[in-house]
């Protein structure tokens, strides 16, 4: 009964302190597929949103984290802990929630949340007293008795919550939380995780494809984008930065339009209704007017906005549709 | 109030990892095996030929001339193991084929990697589970059995031509028991369902006798019955038990198959355990 003693870095640190997690030009190869390819960024306490496309690289980011992939090139640390030598350490003091199904049928919700948090060190008491609290807090509480066969999608999702906070982690890893779920049930999972985040004050890293997700419950996000980290920052950080955005409709031949913003240095996305036209750094509306009187084409409707994360998001991926 | 307003506690009173990190997975393992009426009743019934054995004994204490017959020797818990290794066989296939297979399965496995455990942890937990099964109705019995032949007959029993007996029973009971959880983790391992891993293991065990049967009757190649893992178990017992055989295949060359089996399973077992399944 003796091994190596942890010594827990303090809780609820504001955003800004130490890093929990920091990665430098990190490779992940499977086989010949590159899933991570110089990737470089810092998880600090609070939330954290992953971002990007599927296959972009996230899970293989989260599984580098808990050791289980093992790195090409580059530097990752947990807790100030190589995860490929310290598996073990790192390990304890993350909480995870896989984006597939994980659980075991015959079990009741309360028996499999115990047993998790005694696979995590805890002691059987403590475990089965945490199992319940945690429970209740994911609002299974009614349910904790029935096997886990018998729970619904929703309910599924909100264990595997529970048997990822059952040891009060100090970076809970949420992989895709919501998926599957109806709008109900994500709502309620995103308040959850949100209540989680701000009122209990535990750092999580949410990795998702939906930016409204992210945008709802993280302070700081990283965009990953084909294995690299694209972008980064505080969502006031990268929606503060932005630029003045219009969506315009047009009539007429567009394209030459169109090439004469992108050579002015603007950007723009193609809306269902008509187009989002970034505007170049420093430029006004009246840009457009003159561009269109150029190209002539009529501007029949424009509309000034702000850039949101999602313009953030697709200007950092490319353009390419999350998911 | 919504749910997620109830309390959530913060824990702070973290020790040491444990050394016995995988004693949780083979006690909930064991617990969901037990919970199961049908498994209970094929654990009792596995105790049948223990009664059966004493009984035998018993008899030849008060009828000496049924001694002569068949007395009370090495031979004799030889054969009480071959009675067992059946039950082994049913308790690994009905005990022992989900253990993995079902974790692999429903994505419990990164309930456990994902966890201060290693891989190693996970697969002593679970052969553990099988272990404590297979020796409960091998080794346990076992002993019980060489206890009451030791009342019922301390003359015979304690002779010197039976002092290698209990070592031999713990010695049998050992191998057996960890032949078949090898070999039943490891198809388990290999499958993502338990039912088939169980097929694979009932027609692994079969399939292999009945070549050996058919290629040392039919074609007298007696060394064929290296191909079959209970020729092998029961000429390791022969040998333990000073039984003798007149088997043409040694009783080395027979624990050597075993071993390799043994090996082979553990590799199987190491290619699959993992929290990540990389297709290359």
């Amino acid at each position: 009964m003796s091994g190596t003693t942890v010594t827990k870095a303090p809780f609820n640190q504001g955003v800004g302190d130490a890093p929990l997690v920091e990665f430098r030009e990190l490779a992940v190869w499977y086989g010949r597929v590159v899933a991570l390819e110089s990737a470089s960024g810092v998880i600090r306490p609070g939330a954290t949103g992953l971002l990007g496309p599927n296959g972009a690289g996230k899970t293989t980011l989260l599984r580098a984290l808990l050791g289980f992939v093992p790195w090409k090139s580059g530097r990752l640390s947990a807790f100030g802990c190589d995860p490929s030598r310290e598996p073990l350490e790192v390990r304890r003091r993350f909480g995870y929630m896989p984006e597939a199904d994980c659980h075991i049928g015959d079990m009741t919700g309360s028996a499999f949340v115990a047993f998790a948090g005694e696979l995590s060190g805890l002691p059987r008491s403590e475990a089965i007293s945490r199992a319940h609290e945690v429970l209740y807090y994911v609002g299974l509480g009614e349910a904790r008795y029935r096997t886990l066969a018998t729970y619904s999608t929703g309910m599924k999702q909100r264990v595997k919550l529970a048997q990822a906070l059952v040891h009060d982690p100090e970076l809970l890893l949420l992989d895709e939380p919501t998926n599957g779920l109806d709008p109900d049930g994500r709502e309620e999972m995103l308040a959850l995780i949100g209540d989680v985040a701000r009122r209990r004050q535990m750092s999580l890293v949410l990795s998702s494809h939906l930016l409204r997700d992210v945008e709802r419950v993280c302070d700081e996000v990283l965009v990953i984008d084909q294995g690299r980290v694209v972008t980064s920052g505080t969502i006031a950080q990268l929606t503060g930065q932005r630029r003045e955005v219009c969506d315009v409709r047009l009539k007429g031949e567009v394209a030459a339009f169109l090439t004469d913003l992108k050579d002015e240095g603007g950007d723009f996305q193609e809306r269902e209704d008509g187009y989002r036209v970034t505007l170049p750094d420093d430029a006004t509306p009246e840009l457009l007017f003159r561009l269109a009187r150029d190209a002539g084409v009529q501007i029949r409707h424009l509309r000034p906005g702000a850039e949101t994360l999602e313009d953030v998001f697709l200007r950092a991926v490319g353009h390419r549709e999350p998911g | 109030m919504p749910v997620y307003d109830q309390s959530y506690r913060r824990y702070e009173a973290r020790g040491a990892l444990r050394r016995t990190r995988f004693w949780p997975i083979t006690r909930e393992a064991l617990r969901l095996i037990l919970s199961k009426r049908t498994f209970l009743l094929l654990l009792l019934a596995a105790w049948v030929p223990l009664l059966g054995h004493v009984a035998y004994v018993y008899v030849t204490t008060q009828y000496p001339e049924v001694g002569r017959v068949a007395p009370v020797d090495g031979a004799l818990f030889a054969r009480f193991f071959e009675f067992q290794k059946y039950f082994v066989i049913l308790l690994t296939i009905f005990g022992g084929a989900g253990l993995v297979a079902d974790d692999l399965r429903t994505g419990a496995i990164l309930v456990y990697l994902s966890r201060p455990l290693t891989r190693r942890d996970y697969v002593i937990g679970k052969l553990s589970v099988l272990m404590a099964l297979d020796l409960s109705v091998t080794l346990v019995p076992g002993l019980l059995f060489y206890a009451v032949a030791v009342a019922l007959a301390p003359d015979t029993l304690l002779s010197a031509e039976l002092a290698r007996v209990p070592f031999a029973l713990i010695g049998q009971a050992l191998l057996v028991s960890a032949t078949y959880s090898l070999v039943g983790l490891a198809l388990s391992a290999l499958s993502r369902s338990a039912r088939v891993a169980g097929l694979a293991l009932f027609g692994l065990l079969t399939g292999l006798e009945l070549v050996r049967l058919v290629l040392t009757e039919a074609f007298d190649l007696p060394l064929a019955a290296l191909l079959s893992l209970q020729a092998n178990l029961s000429r390791v017992a022969e040998a333990l038990f000073g039984v003798e055989s007149g088997a043409a295949v040694s009783w080395w060359a027979a624990l050597l198959v075993l071993v390799a089996a043994g090996a082979a399973a553990l590799a199987a077992i190491r290619s699959r355990v993992r929290a990540v399944e990389i297709v290359s």
